[in-house]
């Protein structure tokens, strides 16, 4: 080894990246060159100040993403697979809360497109007796009802499709249905009856992964004044600390002096102690004081 | 609990089992994410996305490498997308800001020992910046490769799995990014 190649050879042996017979041959070559170890010495001491400032990411911020996260997944783990919707569909009839998913599905299909078409429907997915007659034969006439599932095929920005998914955001009882529906959506083109969809949610909706959900694909209106009369509601009213902590993060895009009075009155009543010192840094950032005199 | 037992729970829908694996990786990620994207509200973002694309393709995951390796392929594809997504190069502060206050590796000593001794608190100060400003200087892909080698202690080997690269490809990104913090800090130190 000679003397450019044990330079190259530095960091590698520092990390413990070289073989075996390298690492004999480096340490032959730096026993026998004094200029060699000099500068490995150099080298060892700019890893222990790189070592001395290691620091790990500052635990609100941990906390914040953990929690987040949580809602997210709460909400993504509430939607069927693809394969599941389709081939895994049999313990949904057992599902009380899947039954009422896929009738709330036929409902919405049932008022927002035309009449169904032979070629695209399923089996019967959910029967139901709705009426027992005894005859006089003996024999027993019974009425069945069954609920078919039905499948339409088309761009998101199809007219039929969007008002189909507007209408799974707006009033699927299936919380994955929901955010399923609204995460194809946020993907569309801005328009107000979107965003008057998100604001409903955001507004409305009992799950807190949906509405967080709401949060992240208002981003794009946060500046509008229905969307930061919406948030400032969320952070006044929400239950839930993470949205009230993405509330702050959307208006505070726009720092407006409407915004000190709202902030004050959070920093007050606000139990969240995550929540209380986000607040108190918007405050900061505002010039304003913390506390109302 | 072992983790190949808590990824099958996990791979099996135990959502439990999944947020023991977060929890086990999750501040390596977001210290990741934090150093190369140096800001906290894309650091967060890039934690959401990635845990939330390791949550759906979990049961993609065949056991053929290390977990902790395929986790951290999916969380540097999302802060180079994140990068990539940067039309134009942000100015990267010296300071990070936090929820809780500034983040900043130049004021990371301990503040007795700079008490002590405010001439070599200077100079830790100095040294600090020039860190600082050699970071700053390298690629995105520098940047990473030295973070997971130096502070997160994975191998070459398989950080370059983790970039899609080769061992010999982080090799040189190594060297590269050590032979920069040499020629910034040399006489430093």
């Amino acid at each position: 080894m000679n003397c450019e190649s044990a330079t190259r050879s530095f960091s590698l042996f520092l990390y413990g990246e070289l073989s075996i017979e390298e690492e004999q041959s480096f340490q032959d070559h730096l026993e026998g060159c004094a200029g060699c170890r000099k500068a490995f010495e150099a080298e060892k001491a700019i890893h222990q100040a790189l070592d001395a400032r290691e620091k790990l990411p500052p635990a609100p911020l941990l906390a914040r993403c953990r929690r987040d996260l949580k809602l997210r997944l709460d909400v993504t783990a509430a939607r069927p697979a693809p394969w599941r919707a389709w081939f895994g569909w049999w313990p949904a009839l057992v599902r009380p809360a899947g039954a009422l998913a896929l009738v709330a599905v036929g409902f919405f299909a049932a008022r927002w497109t035309s009449a169904p078409r032979p070629d695209n429907t399923l089996d019967p997915m959910v029967s139901r007796v709705r009426y027992v007659q005894p005859e006089s034969s003996g024999k027993v006439r019974v009425v069945i009802e069954d609920t078919r599932q039905r499948f339409l095929t088309g761009d998101p920005g199809d007219e039929q499709i969007h008002r189909l998914l507007l209408a799974a955001t707006r009033e699927s009882s299936d919380a994955g249905l929901r955010a399923e529906s609204m995460d194809i959506l946020s993907a569309q083109p801005a328009s107000n009856e979107l965003r008057g969809t998100l604001l409903y949610a955001l507004e409305h909706d009992p799950n807190p992964g949906v509405r967080l959900k709401a949060l992240d694909a208002l981003k794009p209106y946060a500046s509008a004044p229905d969307v930061r009369g919406a948030l400032a509601k969320a952070l006044l009213a929400d239950d839930n600390p993470g949205i009230r902590t993405q509330a702050i993060d959307l208006l505070m895009q726009k720092k407006e002096e409407a915004m000190v009075g709202l902030l004050q009155e959070l920093v007050q009543k606000e139990s969240d102690s995550y929540v209380g010192l986000r607040c108190q840094k918007a405050l900061r950032e505002m010039d304003a004081s913390v506390g109302t005199f | 609990m072992e983790e190949a037992v808590l990824i099958r729970a996990a791979q099996k829908g135990d959502p439990d089992a999944f947020e023991q694996l977060v929890h086990a990786y999750d501040r390596g990620v977001l210290r990741v994410a934090m150093n190369l994207l140096r800001s906290t509200e894309d650091a967060y973002d890039a934690y959401q996305e990635t845990f939330l694309r390791v949550f759906k393709s979990l049961h993609l995951f065949r056991f053929d490498c290390n977990f902790q390796t395929w986790l951290y392929r999916v969380a540097t594809n999302v802060c180079l997308d994140h990068l990539r997504k940067r039309k134009v190069r942000r100015e990267e502060p010296a300071v990070v800001e936090t929820e809780e206050g500034q983040w900043n590796r130049m004021d990371n000593l301990p503040e007795d020992r700079a008490q002590a001794d405010p001439q070599r608190n200077l100079l830790n100060r100095q040294l600090g910046e020039r860190i600082e400003a050699v970071l700053q200087g390298l690629t995105a892909k520098e940047r990473m490769v030295f973070e997971l080698r130096h502070y997160q202690g994975f191998r070459l080997r398989a950080i370059g799995e983790a970039l899609g690269a080769s061992e010999e490809a982080a090799k040189t990104c190594l060297f590269r990014a050590t032979q920069k913090m040499r020629a910034a800090l040399g006489d430093f130190v």
